[in-house]
Formats: C-alpha cells, sequence, structure tokens
C-alpha cells in the first residue's frame, strides 16, 4: 500500500514537473541539420567569393564587386571605347564584409573578419585620396587589371554616395586615422557651410579640412509661413540635397562623434537630418526627398524644350507635373525615390537612436511611417501598393503625364506602385524601438497586414501575441527573414523563428546555385552586396543564442556604379547603372 | 487493492485530461480567425468591384455594408463625389487641366486628365477588433462639364 501511494505521489510530481520542462525545451534551441545546412551554404559561397576573386588577380586582395557564376570572373564594365573593366567597388560591398565578420562570429573562426581587414587594410592604404576621400561610390572604382582608379563618369568622376552606409566599425578597427580623416572630409566635400547647401557629388579636389566641424550652426534653412506650413528654399544652384546622401553624410558623423566624443559632429548630423523633418507635411507627417528646390540658372530658351531636364532649367517636377501648382515640386513627390526616404532613411535614422542615442529620431520614423501608411498604403488584387501622390495628400494617380519632362515620357500614365519587401524592416524596427504598446499598434496594424499579404501568414497581436503563420511559405526573402529573426530576438515566440527557418531553407533552395547566392537560378552574376548571407548569418546567431546586438547589422544594400558605357548594341554610348546593364544579365545572355 | 490501482488509473487520466484542457486555453484561436474574418471581408465582400472601371453614372455604388457579421464603414477623402454612403455625384469640372511648358492649351491636352481619382478609407469592425483598408475609384465628370482650372 505504501508503494502504491509512493507511486501515485511521483506520477502526480512527474505530471506537475512536466509541462515546465516543455516550456524549457522551446527556450533552449537545438540546432537542426537544416541549420547547418543553411550555414554551409553562406561557408560555401563566401569560400567560392574569396577563391575566384583573389584568383583573378594575385597582386591584390580586392575582390570584385560581383562574380560570373559560369566562369568565376570578375564583372566588366565596357566602356564605351569598348574597354571591359573589372572593378571593385569597395562602398558596394559592405554587406560582404559584414558577411565575412558575422561568419566569424558564429563559427568562431577569426579567419574571415581577418580577411575582411586584409581587403580593407589594402584598400585605405593605396586608395585614399590626398584630400581623404576614398576613390568608391558611384562613380569610381578600382580597375583590377591595373589597380588603378577607374572614372565612370569621364575623367574625373565625382564621389558620390548614396545610402551605402560603410560599415565604419570594422573600418576603424583596421585604420583608425584614414577612416576619421574620411569621415571628416566627406562632409569637407559634399556640405556647403556657407550656403547650408548639400551636394551629393564631392570634389576630389576640395582641400583637407581638419576643423571641418568648427564652424557655428546656422539657423534652420527650412522656415514656416504664418499657416506653419513649410517654405522649401529654390535657391540651390543645381546641387541637389537629396535625402540618400544626407543620410551618409549623417551615419559618418554619428560614428564620428561616437568613436572620438567629440558631440559636434553629431550636432550637424541631427541638424542636417531636422532640415528634412522641418520640410515634412505638417498634417500627413509624409517627409521629403529633399530641402531645397533648385535655382533656375539655364536661359529661358534653352529651358522651353521640355526634354532638357538639367536641374538649372528650376525644379524638374514645378516643370513636369505644372498642372497640380506649387504642391509640384520635387521634394514632395511620394511615388518615387520611395525607397530611399522610408527605407535607408529610416533605417539610418533607427540606428542612430538605437546606437548614438539620438531618441527623437524614432519619433521622426514613426511619424514618416505612419504618415505615409495610412495616407498611400494600399493592397490591391491581394498585393502592397502604393498610391502615387505628393506628400499633402493630393493623389496622383492615373495622371497622364503631357509632356516629356526628367520623371518620364509624355503620355506616362501614373500607376499604383508596388511596395517591395524592403519595407518590413524600417516599419518592424520603428515599432520595436517605440516606446509603449499604445504607440505601437497603428504601425503594427499596416505590418500585420503587409506581413499577412505577402503570403507569410497572420504575426498576431502587437507585441506578437497569437500569431498565425504560414509555416509552408514559398517566399525566399532577405528581408522578411531579418524582419522574423527580429521578431523573434523581441518577442522570443518561437512561431517568428519556425517560419524564419523556412524562409532561410527557401532562400538557400531558390537562390544558392553553382556555389554562389545569386538573385534566381538565372541569373549570372553573384554580387557581394547582396543581402542574403547576412540575413542568414542573423538567423544562425539567434538559433546558436548568439544575441543580434552582437552581429553586424543590415542597413542597406543599394551600391550601384553609374556612368558612361557601350550600350547592348555593341556600338553606341549608354549612360546606366550596374543594377540595369550588368546585374541584369542571365546564364543565356 | 483494485479501487486504488483504479483510483491510481483515474487520478493519472485526470492530470492528463487536465493538461491538454490547460494548453487549450493557453492557445486560444479566436483572435486570429476575426483577423482572417476582416481580411476576408475587405477581400470576399466585393467591395472593390467597381474599382477597375471608370464610374460614368451617379448613383450608389453598392458598397457592401457588413460581411459575415463584419461591420464596413467608408470615410470619402472627397465627399462631393462620392459620399461616405458610397453615393456617387459625378462632378461638374474636370480633374486637372492640363497644359504645356508655356502654359498654353491646345487641343491635344483636351480630355487628358478629366477623370477624378477618389480614395476611401474602410474600417472593417468585428467584436471590437478593427483594422483599416482603403479603396481607390475613378469617376468621370458629367456630360457638359467644364475645365478651366489651371494651377501651374
Amino acid at each position: 500500500m505504501k508503494k502504491l501511494l509512493s507511486l501515485f505521489m511521483t506520477v502526480i510530481l512527474i505530471g506537475s514537473i512536466i509541462p515546465n520542462q516543455f516550456i524549457k525545451a522551446n527556450d533552449s534551441l537545438i540546432y537542426l541539420e537544416s541549420d547547418y545546412e543553411r550555414l554551409h551554404a553562406v561557408i560555401q559561397h563566401v569560400e567560392n567569393v574569396l577563391k575566384y576573386g583573389h584568383e583573378y588577380n594575385p597582386e591584390t586582395a580586392l575582390l570584385p564587386d560581383a562574380i560570373n557564376t559560369l566562369t568565376g570572373e570578375p564583372a566588366r564594365w565596357t566602356f564605351p571605347n569598348r574597354a571591359a573593366v573589372p572593378y571593385s567597388n569597395l562602398a558596394n560591398q559592405q554587406n560582404f564584409y559584414r558577411t565575412l565578420v558575422g561568419l566569424s562570429r558564429v563559427t568562431g573562426s577569426e579567419k574571415y573578419k581577418n580577411e575582411a581587414m586584409d581587403i580593407l587594410s589594402e584598400f585605405m592604404t593605396n586608395y585614399q585620396s590626398p584630400n581623404g576621400l576614398f576613390n568608391w561610390g558611384g562613380h569610381r572604382a578600382i580597375n583590377l587589371d591595373t589597380l588603378e582608379v577607374q572614372s565612370t563618369e569621364g575623367p574625373n568622376g565625382p564621389h558620390e554616395l548614396k545610402n551605402m552606409m560603410p560599415y565604419y566599425e570594422l573600418m576603424l578597427e583596421v585604420d583608425e586615422e584614414r577612416t576619421l580623416r574620411f569621415m571628416k572630409q566627406l562632409w569637407t566635400a559634399h556640405f556647403y557651410w556657407s550656403s547650408t547647401d548639400m551636394n551629393r557629388h564631392g570634389s576630389y579636389s576640395t582641400a583637407f579640412d581638419n576643423n571641418v566641424f568648427g564652424q557655428a550652426i546656422p539657423d534652420h534653412v527650412i522656415q514656416f509661413d504664418e499657416d506653419g506650413n513649410p517654405i522649401i528654399p529654390a535657391d540651390s544652384p543645381g546641387l541637389l540635397p537629396f535625402v540618400n546622401s544626407a543620410t551618409d553624410l549623417a551615419y559618418a558623423a554619428f560614428a564620428l562623434s561616437n568613436h572620438t566624443g567629440d558631440p559636434v559632429p553629431a550636432l550637424w548630423a541631427k541638424y542636417l537630418m531636422t532640415q528634412y523633418n522641418r520640410a515634412s507635411h505638417p498634417v500627413t507627417g509624409m517627409t521629403v526627398y529633399q530641402y531645397k528646390s533648385t535655382l533656375v540658372t539655364r536661359s529661358p530658351i534653352e529651358c522651353a524644350d521640355p526634354a532638357y531636364t538639367n536641374s538649372g532649367c528650376g525644379d524638374r517636377v514645378a516643370r513636369q507635373f505644372r498642372d497640380f501648382g506649387s504642391i509640384a515640386r520635387e521634394a514632395n513627390v511620394a511615388w518615387k525615390n520611395t525607397q530611399a526616404v522610408y527605407v535607408d532613411n529610416i533605417l539610418m535614422l533607427l540606428e542612430a537612436a538605437d546606437k548614438y542615442g539620438v531618441t527623437d529620431f524614432v519619433d521622426w520614423a514613426r511619424q514618416y511611417m505612419e504618415g505615409y501608411l495610412e495616407y498611400a498604403y494600399i493592397r490591391v488584387d491581394g498585393k502592397n501598393m502604393i498610391v502615387p501622390m505628393f506628400i499633402d495628400g493630393t493623389i496622383t494617380y492615373g495622371y497622364v503625364v503631357p509632356q516629356v519632362g526628367y520623371f518620364g515620357p509624355s503620355n506616362m500614365r501614373l500607376d499604383y506602385v508596388p511596395m517591395p519587401t524592403t519595407y518590413l524592416l524600417p516599419i518592424l524596427r520603428t515599432i520595436l524601438q517605440t516606446e509603449g504598446t499604445q504607440n505601437q499598434e497603428k504601425l503594427w496594424g499596416y505590418f500585420r497586414d503587409i506581413v499577412y499579404t505577402y503570403g507569410l501568414g497572420d504575426i498576431g497581436e502587437v507585441g506578437g501575441a497569437n500569431p498565425k503563420l504560414n509555416l509552408d511559405t514559398s517566399i525566399d526573402d532577405p528581408y522578411a527573414l531579418m524582419a522574423m529573426v527580429e521578431l523573434y530576438d523581441k518577442t522570443k515566440n518561437i512561431d517568428y523563428l519556425n517560419v524564419a527557418r523556412t524562409i532561410g531553407n527557401n532562400i538557400v533552395s531558390e537562390k544558392f546555385h553553382r556555389g554562389f547566392f545569386v538573385e534566381s537560378e538565372i541569373m549570372l552574376y553573384s554580387r557581394l552586396d547582396q543581402p542574403d548571407t547576412l540575413a542568414l548569418l542573423t538567423l544562425d546567431a539567434v538559433v546558436r543564442g548568439i544575441s543580434l546586438s552582437e552581429m553586424p547589422f543590415y542597413l542597406a544594400d543599394s551600391g550601384y556604379i553609374h556612368g558612361y558605357l557601350l550600350a547592348d548594341d555593341g556600338v553606341t554610348e549608354d549612360r546606366s547603372y550596374t543594377q540595369n546593364v550588368i546585374y541584369t544579365k542571365t546564364i543565356y545572355d | 487493492m483494485k479501487r486504488i490501482v483504479f483510483m491510481f488509473i483515474f487520478m493519472l487520466s485526470f492530470f492528463l485530461l487536465q493538461g491538454c484542457q490547460n494548453e487549450e486555453e493557453t492557445i486560444p484561436d479566436n483572435d486570429i480567425d476575426v483577423y482572417r474574418l476582416l481580411m476576408d471581408a475587405e477581400d470576399l465582400s466585393g467591395m472593390a468591384n467597381q474599382t477597375k472601371s471608370i464610374i460614368t453614372v451617379d448613383g450608389d455604388l453598392g458598397l457592401p455594408m457588413s460581411y459575415q457579421g463584419v461591420t464596413i464603414t467608408y470615410a470619402s477623402r472627397n465627399a462631393s463625389i462620392i459620399s461616405n454612403l458610397g453615393v456617387v455625384t459625378r462632378p461638374n469640372e474636370c480633374w486637372i487641366e492640363s497644359r504645356d511648358q508655356q502654359g498654353l492649351n491646345p487641343e491635344d491636352y483636351e480630355n487628358l486628365n478629366d477623370n477624378w481619382p477618389v480614395l476611401l478609407d474602410v474600417t472593417l469592425t468585428y467584436e471590437g477588433q478593427t483594422r483599416f483598408a482603403k479603396l481607390l475609384f475613378v469617376v468621370a465628370p458629367r456630360e457638359g462639364f467644364t475645365c478651366q482650372k489651371y494651377l501651374g
């Protein structure tokens, strides 16, 4: 009898313990075979990039921007004179260096990070202009045949960074002096202190100024009229202060202040980003692409031809969309350049808030995203879309453009604009960095709809309760993967991790071909700046219990080269981007 | 002895069933169904039927006000053309008067941008849960409309 009672009590005791053990089993993750297979694919990709990249010219550690996955050869830029140049542009390779560091972090092997440091060291030692700017960006690269600087924009192409957001933490570790010199010169070359203009193009001839941030911060460029509306001055002599260049300037200044402890560069960065905030619409909250319009410097005769779109003829939207009146300005367009305004810009603001304590930026990000989604986000035929409009909410959908202009040909009809998956991260990170559930609810509602519409299922209520995700999703998207990983990291709800694993598996099965990650099986080139490998490593990190704060962070993959090249007809001269003419090539071309 | 064994089995079954019941309580699926119902209300209620063509007559669009228990309301961003109840009153003037670079108005640009885009904000509610959607309609002006409102 006593034995039976004892057995009975034991059973009850075990029964009361078992549920807790199940909970604990969910907390401590098991590294699965499929986790290993994904990591193995990333390692193979990295090893192949290093092998074939280094093989082409053993005289240098520099890597090409992209590798031909059939031949292992570097991608080439073909100039109008038919010279086909293998190019290395380190501004376009930042996600590869983040991948290398992330791979060292998850494998415990320093060899990948050391590779990244060796490449960056050679580049910074040999390819920094005397004035401090690096030879990289939109119009300059290194010729991997001659190891000389090659300009794609005439003989002396300018310096241009647009949302490239270099991996400054690593650069500072490799060569602190040269990195700090670059961060300062980025402002000297691009910011006009006397007129508060900013130019996306910077000159390699501008002298280095060690005291670049020494001037007093001026009054705000953006003032308000009596009704509280921002006045966008039309006095910029063709300099075009685009937000996609401002994000790079601000990011460099914040990183500079953080590293040196000098608060002044960060104050200038905040001043610069404040102009975009002040220029945003007071009712809708939507923000602007630029905080100035251009000054008319060309003659009326030149500008009478609508096909002549030089900014010296004034604001190009005011010319082509004049039917809409005063709201029609380049600053106010909310259907073009939206990736720069609502994705890259937001990610930089949130990074600055998180790492450098600029907490206002979270509120700004929330204002911009809420305004944009409330006014312009629409679901059409089961797809996420944007209604074309100006930032005051004036709809331009269906408008037939009367004349040719900077924004397109005549008779072009404005239609819905597809919302790509790149929007997932800025919306989610804004939610996660916003204090208070009540303040998160509005964006969460949009985020929930957007995720559902992409086919990922229901993410549940704000905070991550009761998700019902599509664990069999066929989505193979790195931004969706990072969003699910970051949701898991914040909520520890295993459902997010499970769907992240599915997406990760899909990425490997759909994009890993011939030993490289490519956009799809038929695409010829593997781009070093692709975000897939970094996204897969963030998943690997959380499975291993490594905090995302210890991993390199995704910020952008906007790297490109722009300039003159030989058109596909093999005869005429063209002016285009790598994204349009090189990374569109398939294995059948 | 048999009674004790029976009691033991009974108690064990009770605890196991209790465990199952607790598990069910921790994963309620009502909310998830509501969200899907709210999505279905947008996708399947037929509210978007007339967004694919230009509306050329006055009258009720017949927008659904409910769907399987979901209450649907509309707020028009241009209520003089489409009311909050979905009733169309075609405008007497064109949407945009287009002109050329010099502000002249040659015949080439006539009727280029006559039709009005009108957005409706949709609110879908079920048992206290709400989500939002949008509908975009295009409405032609009525016969004999005027077009003298150049803004450039």
